[in-house]
């Protein structure tokens, strides 16, 4: 009986207990609310109403830089404050900038599949007050959800997989040697950035736009200089989007007028397991002397693979034009994300400019000479035109394109389009190596 | 210092075009490795889309065989 009474006690006092706890935290969360509703509705005066709002006018930003606006950062720890020039000229000199980033893209047609949705970002990415590049604004989750991780370069390296056809490099390998020539643009404008200043590592994340390579450049940039990333991406597009202003003057410098008119022998026939077998081959290659430049290699080599094995059409397909479709559209507003006046508005794009430009000229030219030498020591019969050398650089197909047009200036019948192929998709794994390269340098 | 670095980056540039020549040179050899064996053991049938036409002009040929023997089957049959 007694026990009863005792327990009975202990039950009622733990059910007070309880029930006063419970009472006490909705009492307190009621308190909280009742304080964000009170401050909410501090009466104002019509003036005070105004000039409250004026406060939070982008026009008042950017007239009125304050002291404590930090940078938008996808990473908030490396958010540092934004000085008066770059909120206020800064952005204003960006937005003239992405216009004519959208002009050049529009009306002159340089790269707009990527330009656009880049040069939007960068817009987006220099609204006062909106922190769009921040961690939890547009611009800020994108960059973090496949830019930071490098994993949207890899998806647009398995839809230029998925896209290309290696025919013409299996029917002519040795012009593979001529993709190799061309990263001579990437190292020897390594060595002239480090002249100019850079330490070796944003050396190096410049230096990639030689390779003419958008995802390639991004892929390192990111590793390497990640506060230069949008810098060095907008540079690679536009270098890549000027390939027929860039390319034909040096291809013209560096060949006498009867080697441009050289007519090379029709390619043999490839077998379709060749083709099939070749991204596999590359694959184990990179497995077994870089697996540095594997995620590269391997993206391109599955986009490959799939399509050459004809059996999965649908999935090729969609790498092809769907997924490579959403992934630049994300990749282009993320690298935006860096056209911030605080990351572009800096002495050091400057220099990326014009070593960009030098490394793109670089290769071009380090391909034409080498086909030179290929043609002195090429027999009667399979002669190469050196202009083909031109295509070393990455920038499939439309360096491989320019050469056939120049080639056709001289000699109408003179095809080059197939030839220069082949040295053009080897660029692509040319300069997927030498970025394997670079990063195994700084492992 | 500073010519410190650039010796290093000449070292970058020779260590980065000697492996993608490399790379590259042991590419080309492997398809052409490749394009061998293949070539060997499962070469291109270049005859056969002229072999199916012929079997179909064979067949069309039986064919019209057949139904010509048909009818003179019939033929006798009635007469």
């Amino acid at each position: 009986m007694n026990k009863k009474v005792v327990a009975f006690i202990l039950l009622l006092f733990f059910a007070l207990f309880t029930t006063n706890s419970f009472a006490n935290s909705t009492h307190e969360v009621a308190n909280e609310s009742a304080q964000e509703v009170k401050h909410e509705y501090k009466p104002k005066s019509i003036t005070e109403l105004m000039a409250s709002f004026y406060e939070t006018t982008g026009i008042n930003a950017i007239l009125n830089p304050s002291d404590d606006v930090m940078t938008a950062e996808p990473n908030p720890a490396d958010a540092r404050p934004m000085t008066a020039f770059e909120q206020s000229w800064g952005r204003i000199i960006m937005f003239a900038i992405v216009i004519l980033l959208f002009y050049l893209a529009i009306a002159k047609g340089f790269e707009p599949l990527l330009l656009l949705p880049i040069a939007f970002g960068g817009l987006l990415a220099n609204i006062p007050l909106a922190n769009m590049g921040g961690a939890h604004g547009m611009l800020g989750i994108i960059y973090n959800m496949g830019i930071a991780n490098e994993f949207f370069p890899l998806l647009i390296f398995m839809g230029v997989g998925a896209m290309t056809d290696f025919s013409p490099l299996l029917a002519n390998p040795k012009s593979a040697i001529l993709g190799g020539a061309a990263q001579f643009g990437i190292f020897g404008s390594l060595v002239g950035a480090v002249m100019l200043g850079f330490d070796l590592q944003t050396a190096s994340a410049i230096s990639i736009i030689g390779g003419a390579d958008g995802p390639t450049s991004i892929f390192i940039a990111n590793r390497l200089a990640p506060e230069m990333l949008g810098a060095i991406a907008v540079a690679a597009y536009s270098y890549m989007a000027l390939v027929p202003v860039i390319q034909p003057p040096i291809m013209k410098l560096l060949t006498t007028d009867e080697e441009r008119r050289i007519k090379m022998p029709k390619l043999r026939k490839v077998h379709k397991l060749e083709n099939l077998f070749l991204p596999i081959v590359i694959l184990f290659l990179a497995v077994l002397f870089l697996p540095e430049s594997t995620p590269l290699i391997g993206a391109f080599a599955f986009g490959n693979f799939l399509k050459q094995s004809g059996v999965v059409e649908r999935l090729s397909d969609t790498m092809q034009n769907s997924l490579i479709n959403i992934v630049t559209i994300f990749l282009g507003l993320g690298v935006g994300s860096k056209l911030a006046a605080d990351k572009f508005l800096v002495l050091e794009t400057l220099g990326i400019m014009v070593i960009g430009l030098l490394a793109f000229a670089a290769g071009t030219a380090a391909g034409v000479i080498m086909a030179k030498i290929m043609n002195k020591f090429s027999s009667e019969e399979s002669k190469v035109n050196p202009l083909i050398g031109a295509a070393g650089v990455s920038a499939v197909p439309m360096a491989a394109r320019v050469v056939s047009k120049v080639g056709q200036e001289y000699d109408r019948s003179n095809v080059l389009l197939m030839h220069a192929m082949g040295p053009n998709v080897a660029g692509v794994i040319g300069s997927a190596v030498a970025a394997g390269v670079l990063l195994s340098i700084f492992k | 210092m500073e010519t410190n670095l650039i010796v290093e980056s000449v070292k970058f540039m020779i260590l980065g075009m000697g492996i993608v020549f490399l790379f590259l040179i042991i590419m080309v050899y492997a398809l052409k490795f490749q394009a061998k064996i293949i070539g060997k053991y499962f070469p291109e049938k270049k005859v056969s889309p002229a072999k199916s036409q012929t079997t179909t002009a064979n067949n069309n040929t039986a064919k019209i065989a057949a139904i010509v023997a048909a009818v003179q089957h019939h033929k006798n049959l009635k007469g």
